[in-house]
């Protein structure tokens, strides 16, 4: 211990703690960078961080949402699926204002148009949605988002004649490149620039003053009102905010950039699960921890579909081999249940907090806090209540 | 000194059968420290929760400063020049003391210098005494630097009139020292300050008015030596006295 203490004092005194939690950011961005053009990589492994990318900006604008400013949905995918399912539409049928007699031709839609149009269309809809759900909060809240998503996705796959039902919808794909080694790895930098664009957004927001409020509102709705702050508008604000990144990202996903199409099946409870799953395990009040959450276990579960174990003490398998093959199947989702107990039970702040406390400082504020005040019982009427997290 | 005109007119507030507030109406037109005392359910945080907008008045208007704000939202309310405490302190928890001082700053002055809201919430905490608590997450603060805090956080706001929601409750003396110190300088600084209280020898040294609530009605409003000798106040506060 006193060895990592003595590099902690090291690092402290020389390049600081925040400067080089940006060091190491650096360094992730740029392995990213390079991965696609690492010849050995396949383009299975790169599909993976595609996924990996895009459910990263799902957990990251989940966390957002639930974690920064308390709006626990279970809306999440529903939205994306609407970003997604309003591009491939109008890209297929164009927009009819049957009052106003206009039409407009499918033709005069690009790939690009369709998803802007989805983005704002999944950003109505958050408005509306976010309007209904002023008055609701924790339980029903999370009730009311299950309802509605529900709702949605039996929509899609009822209405078969438009939406393709359970086989799904194909967007226009945006982009067509007929290599298919250079299409990866132009849909992997896309996917990948949509991540940095969208977490630069967000801590952005995170960062303002409007991310005050949102944490204000968060811990107390109602002191955060007698503070001064406007609750409704600034729920709203972030369930349209939230609403048109995921309607973004599920437009561009599956404009054939990560899939062929989307189908109904990625808007059950289940998915939207995993995706608070994952910023959950990462850290469901910091935008980069539920980001590399999500990034982490989607790579994680994909890596482990198939498990080499070398059997240990000589022994050999039935055929004489020293190793076997463990399919893991449905096995691999109840290790992350394991792993997603754990979290919730020891580290309810994810298991990356440890590290970004650390990078960011703040434990050090706190050890001056605690320093300061071993002489200060001027006010010890009340017991300090325990930091469990 | 900031202008004050607080009007209350015939104000009500009817839960289902239950009358919590019964036509009250007063006014506050100076700077004053006033006590609003009553038994238990005699509808003092009731009447504070209409004055701050957090519930619709059933009926009546309040006016503050020529501005109807009753049925307001409660950020309204506050920017209309109203702050209040809670009787439950409501510190944000998972926020700094900074960041619980800087929400008021920013919502009323979104356009202020951050570094010069940071400047003024320095001073305010050095002002409680809880200036070294800054960096420190508010659930980690003992109930009576709470206490402290959620008047630093009024100070921020800087409104014309405060009420305060049993300031003195479940405190100690040393605290309710720097409390009562606080309410005399805020007072002094020109603000008119309503404050609820169980503590009747607080009540009394400090009120230069007295407001009493019986069943959700004003029976008594006036100073503290007459309100105190009113057979109503007597009466609402001890019982009948039974003919045998």
């Amino acid at each position: 211990m006193e060895y990592f203490r003595q590099i902690e004092s090291r690092i402290d005194q020389g390049i600081g703690r925040r400067r080089l939690g940006y060091v190491v950011l650096g360094l992730v961005i740029l392995f990213f960078l390079w991965f696609p053009n690492d010849t050995s990589q396949s383009n299975y492994a790169k599909t993976v961080f595609i996924s990996g990318f895009f459910y990263a900006i799902m957990s990251s604008s989940w966390a957002l949402l639930a974690g920064i400013a308390g709006q626990f949905s279970f809306g999440h995918m529903a939205f994306m699926g609407i970003g997604a399912y309003a591009a491939g539409l109008i890209a297929r049928d164009g927009i009819v204002f049957a009052m106003l007699g206009i039409a407009i031709t499918p033709e005069s839609f690009s790939a690009l148009g369709a998803i802007i149009i989805g983005t704002l269309v999944a950003g109505l809809v958050g408005l509306v949605i976010g309007w209904l759900l002023l008055r609701l909060r924790a339980a029903y809240l999370a009730l009311f988002t299950i309802a509605f998503s529900e709702l949605f996705r039996i929509m899609m796959l009822t209405e078969y004649d438009y939406t393709g039902g359970s086989n799904g919808l194909s967007l226009r794909p945006l982009l067509q490149i007929a290599d298919v080694d250079t299409a990866r790895q132009v849909e992997y930098y896309l996917m990948f620039a949509l991540l940095i664009v969208c977490l630069l957004a967000m801590h952005w927001v995170a960062n303002s003053p409007i991310g005050l409020f949102l944490r204000a509102m968060r811990e107390d709705e109602d002191a955060a009102s007698a503070l001064g702050v406007n609750v409704v508008r600034y729920k709203i604000l972030i369930f349209v905010f939230t609403s048109m990144i995921v309607g973004l990202a599920g437009a561009i996903f599956y404009s054939d950039v990560g899939s062929e199409r989307i189908i109904p099946e990625q808007l059950e409870v289940l998915q939207m699960s995993l995706i608070i799953a994952y910023a959950v395990i990462g850290g469901m009040e910091s935008l980069i921890g539920a980001a590399a959450g999500a990034f982490i276990s989607r790579y994680l579960l994909e890596a482990m579909r198939e498990v080499v174990i070398t059997l240990p003490f000589g022994l050999t398998t039935a055929d004489g081999g020293d190793a076997f093959v463990w399919e893991t199947g449905a096995w691999r989702f109840a290790l992350f249940g394991v792993v997603m107990v754990f979290t919730l039970r020891y580290m309810r702040n994810g298991l990356l907090y440890p590290f970004i406390t650390w990078f960011s400082g703040r434990d050090l504020a706190m050890k001056e806090t605690v320093s300061k005040r071993k002489d200060d019982d001027d006010y010890a009427d009340a017991p300090l209540e325990a930091d469990d997290e | 000194m900031s202008d004050i005109n607080l009007e209350l007119n015939k104000v009500s507030k009817r839960f289902g059968g239950n009358q919590a507030v019964d036509h009250v109406s007063f006014s506050v037109t100076k700077p004053e420290l006033i006590g609003m005392i009553g038994p238990n359910g005699a509808g003092k945080t009731t009447l504070t929760n209409v004055l701050s907008g957090m519930l619709k008045p059933s009926s009546g208007t309040i006016y503050l400063n020529g501005r109807r704000i009753d049925g307001h939202p409660a950020y309204d309310v506050t920017r209309a020049g109203l702050g209040r405490t809670f009787q439950i302190t409501r510190a944000l928890g998972r926020m700094t003391v900074m960041e619980n001082m800087m929400v008021p700053g920013l919502a009323l002055k979104p356009n202020a210098r951050k570094a010069d809201l940071e400047d003024r919430a320095h001073e305010i905490l050095g002002l409680l005494t809880i200036d070294h608590l800054t960096h420190e997450y508010s659930r980690a603060l003992s109930g009576g630097q709470r206490k402290l805090l959620e008047l630093g956080r009024l100070l921020m706001l800087d409104p014309a009139v405060i009420v305060l929601d049993e300031p003195f409750a479940g405190v100690h003396p040393t605290l309710q020292e720097t409390i009562t110190s606080y309410i005399h300088r805020v007072h002094e600084s020109g603000k008119a300050i309503i404050f609820i209280s169980h503590d009747m020898n607080a009540v009394f040294e400090l009120s230069q008015r007295l407001l009493v609530l019986h069943h959700g009605a004003l029976i008594a409003d006036g100073d503290p030596q007459s309100v105190k000798n009113d057979p109503a106040v007597i009466d609402a506060y001890l019982g009948h006295e039974e003919d045998d």
